[in-house]
């Protein structure tokens, strides 16, 4: 019975991590400009691929395994302001002009 | 801890190194044979070798000192990105989204907090740190309320305080 409730929980926590990857690719899509993108892509990153990791590990159960699934959002925490700085950075040397008001 | 001299305190950053090192190897391989522990050993060595050739381990780069806080820094930070992702989320599906330039001052010491600030803006949805200059950051955020939440310099406390 016990087995049914883990199955649920990281099933729940799989649709949690999937719904944010899907809201960051329709933002990378909608969203206005390089800057405003970047945000989407920093929810996929995040949010979308932690509530995946976290779902595996309810999945697995505690072992070894599960550290090692630890390590993925412990990179992710470090590469990913990295990358997302480098873009916002090299767009805003070379003269983008984030846009200012909602226009839709 | 804070009463050490430096020539100790830099012997105890190198033990601290050492063992998240070879803990790190021993998660990602799982063995427990005296063989394997033995080349395990000889690799974490090498290793160590090799970023004390390449100057990585100087005072700034190993923060002794906020490595036990680190763990809680990381919940909390955990619960920042969460609430902020749910505002973002929000504001992608209902499109009511004013993209906005704000500077946002830092109060760390140390090049390492500075960094780890400008990370932890990035790191939450919403706001991205797209300049550093020396104490300010140029801060891209999505919306008036993300910007503001910046703004109140809750985030720039808490890091300032992880290096007392």
């Amino acid at each position: 019975m016990s087995y049914n409730y883990i199955e649920l929980i990281s099933l729940v926590l799989l649709a949690i991590g999937c719904f944010f990857i899907l809201s960051g690719s329709l933002g990378l899509i909608k969203l206005p400009d390089v800057f405003s993108r970047i945000h989407a892509a920093g929810l996929i990153d995040t949010l979308g691929s932690g509530f995946i990791v976290l779902a595996l590990i309810v999945y697995s159960g505690f072992s070894l395994l599960s550290l090692k699934l630890l390590l993925i959002p412990l990179f992710l925490i470090f590469t990913s302001p990295v990358t997302g700085h480098a873009i916002a950075l090299f767009a805003h040397e070379s003269g983008y002009k984030p846009k200012g008001k909602n226009k839709k | 801890m804070a009463k050490l001299n430096k020539d100790s305190l830099k012997t105890l950053s190198f033990i601290t190194y050492f063992i998240i090192l070879f803990v790190f190897w021993f998660i990602l391989s799982g063995y427990l044979k005296s063989l394997l522990l033995f080349f395990g050993l000889v690799s974490v060595l090498f290793v160590f070798w090799m970023s004390y050739r390449a100057k990585a381990l100087e005072e700034d780069s190993l923060p002794l000192k906020i490595i036990l806080r680190l763990p809680f820094y990381w919940i909390w930070l955990f619960k920042e990105i969460f609430k902020s992702g749910i505002t973002t989320t929000a504001l992608i599906w209902n499109g009511k989204y004013s993209p906005q330039l704000i500077s946002v001052k830092a109060s760390q010491k140390n090049r390492t907090g500075i960094a780890n600030y400008a990370n932890a803006i990035t790191l939450t949805p919403g706001t991205v740190t797209i300049e550093v200059d020396k104490k300010t950051f140029l801060v891209h955020a999505l919306s008036k309320k993300l910007s503001e939440d910046l703004q109140t310099d809750d985030m720039n406390k808490v890091i300032t305080d992880l290096d007392k």
